[in-house]
């Protein structure tokens, strides 16, 4: 249809266009991933011009002296499994019932959706603030409602801190996966749901029959993007623990942060993020093959 | 006359019976989103509160006296001049650009047959999936290796990279989507990809630039853990770096420590009033259905 001189020069067009966006992202995030990996086989300050090549002596340490590490691994596969359940089931009935006609129903999408929005450094500040054990504003709830039995020191108890990080985590993120499943949702066939209630379906028939299996695709994207940002959990544990009480809150992304730029052992820290990026991967790469075999199908 | 009898005849078909389920549900809503928002009502008030006020009065008492000067006070002391001409210049630079690199490379991977274009394609998608506060060293070391830390590119180009993956993603759903009438005709005519590119694609996909525009401009205003990396100098320092060290600092100034929260957080909440509406329309067109 073409003849070769238009292929040739749309060839021309397409390097033009992708090349910008390729050049960056290789450079400035491809690199660093592969970089990682040989440093994390290194032994180095970050500014000494020579590296020391130490084979696998880093990842022995780590796996076994390094008693943070290991908490901050069971840490983060806590946070990661709660993170997976807890936002978008909230989000997933909040979008549900924001889907039905009902009076502010767009303020209240609103509401949900603005903690998305602020930094999540300005949320670790609230919520340090609000959980704090004297001026705090749940310690002041708690006494005005007489249940000081629950006070809690809710960032300094061990037993604890985690949990409540997690519910300023929580607070955060519903409204993403509410948006994320919104959006899917309008893509449920009205007809059928209709159909499906004038031959008498219950609601719950509905659900389970017609708008779950519609929000499939949805679903998988959100459990996803769930898992990751919840593996990426840096900020608002740096900025409300910094990995205390005694590292009890520490996580990987943050240790990794801790070794290589407070310690100054970029092999340690490098050889905690590959194994972060490991963990990320084996989530990662069965997603991405079940992804693209769906979209073969469809074509 | 004639006008009033069918609006009635409309009264009577969207108003059905009470349904008592929607009733429970929509309080049950209506409560969850109190709760949901009290945060902010707390920060709101206690912004604009005198410290003397924050401890005499209950956290959710609206301020008596509104103490503007918690404002102004923290906006000298937190070195908000410099941290707030920084967030802009950086988010200014790199929210259209990394918009416009992803959406000339989603339109090529989209409309241009390429040999490898489908490997290229997952070689980008495979970057959104990636959390980058993994490598955190690594980037430190390469922007240091180009003498750009404490500079504007040498976050800027990070931040390029991090962003266009998931750029990419969506806009490529939504180009391939495009119906191939609307771009077969101007080739033929003799119309290049760079000329089809921007008088017919970028108009139609201005919905989704925008939702893009609100991620972008949000997740770029807020980012933390690059900036904390990349930027030591604290004339170079973003906003949310200077939050964190207002807070070290003036902890017990509870007024105006809200004001330094209120002030960080609001530009990224008037981006989103603004393209708001096309927020929801924009998702669906590119990532959830495509």
């Amino acid at each position: 249809m073409f003849n070769s001189k238009f292929m040739q020069s749309s060839r021309t067009q397409a390097l033009l266009l992708i090349g910008p966006a390729l050049a960056v992202y290789a450079t400035f995030a491809i690199w660093p991933m592969i970089e990682v990996v040989f440093l994390s086989f290194q032994q180095w300050n970050g500014l000494d011009p020579h590296r020391e090549w130490v084979g696998l002596a880093n990842y022995q340490y780590i796996l076994t002296n390094d008693a943070v590490f290991w908490v901050a691994l069971r840490n983060t596969i806590t946070w990661t499994i709660l993170a997976v359940i807890f936002p978008p089931t909230i989000g997933l009935l909040l979008a549900l019932g924001l889907n039905q006609q009902l009076f502010g129903r767009v303020p209240m999408r609103a509401i949900y959706y603005l903690p998305v929005i602020i930094a999540p450094i300005a949320v670790a500040t609230i919520w340090r603030w609000m959980y704090d054990p004297f001026f705090g504003l749940f310690n002041q709830v708690l006494t005005s409602l007489s249940l000081q039995s629950l006070i809690s020191d809710w960032l300094g108890d061990r037993e604890i801190a985690l949990y409540s990080m997690f519910v300023a985590y929580t607070w955060q993120y519903v409204g993403f996966s509410m948006v994320l499943f919104l959006a899917g949702l309008q893509s449920v066939d009205r007809s059928l749901v209709e159909a499906a209630r004038i031959d008498g379906a219950s609601r719950w028939q509905v659900f389970r029959h017609v708008t779950l299996p519609a929000l499939r695709v949805t679903l998988a994207i959100v459990l996803v993007l769930s898992t990751i940002s919840s593996l990426k959990a840096f900020d608002i544990v740096y900025g409300m623990t910094g990995g205390g009480p005694a590292q009890s809150t520490q996580m990987l992304a943050l240790w990794a942060f801790m070794q290589s730029m407070q310690i100054f052992d970029f092999g340690r820290g490098s050889a905690i993020s590959v194994i972060l990026l490991l963990v990320t991967l084996t989530i990662v790469v069965p997603y991405l093959r079940w992804s693209q075999r769906d979209e073969g199908a469809g074509e | 006359m004639t006008a009033i009898a069918p609006r009635r005849e409309d009264d009577a078909l969207l108003k059905p019976r009470r349904d008592p389920f929607l009733i429970i549900l929509w309080i049950i809503l209506v409560t969850f989103a109190l709760v949901w928002i009290a945060p902010v009502v707390l920060i709101a008030f206690t912004a604009l509160k005198s410290n003397a006020e924050v401890m005499a009065t209950s956290a959710f008492t609206p301020p008596q006296e509104i103490a503007w000067n918690n404002f102004s006070g923290a906006w000298a002391r937190g070195n908000f001049e410099t941290t707030f001409k920084n967030s802009v210049i950086i988010t200014v630079i790199k929210v259209p650009l990394g918009l416009m690199f992803s959406a000339m490379a989603a339109y090529a991977l989209a409309r241009i047959r390429l040999r490898f274009g489908k490997l290229l394609l997952l070689f980008f998608l495979f970057g959104a999936m990636i959390p980058f506060q993994v490598m955190l060293a690594p980037i430190f070391t390469l922007v240091n290796g180009f003498g750009l830390i404490d500079t504007y590119p040498g976050v800027i180009l990070p931040y390029l990279a991090f962003g266009v993956p998931y750029q990419v993603f969506i806009l490529h759903g939504f180009f391939k989507a495009v119906p191939k009438e609307l771009s077969e005709a101007a080739l033929i005519d003799g119309a290049s990809h760079v000329t089809v590119f921007r008088r017919i694609f970028l108009p139609i996909s201005l919905p989704v630039l925008a939702a893009l525009l609100i991620l972008d401009f949000v997740s770029t205003w807020n980012e933390f853990a690059m900036a904390l990396v990349l930027l030591q100098d604290r004339h170079m320092w973003t906003l949310p770096l200077g939050l964190m060290s207002f807070q070290g600092q003036f902890s017990t100034d509870y007024g105006q420590l809200n004001a330094a929260i209120a002030m960080t957080v609001f530009p990224a909440v008037l981006v989103y009033m603004i393209f708001q509406r096309y927020f929801v329309s924009g998702l669906t067109s590119g990532a959830v259905k495509g």
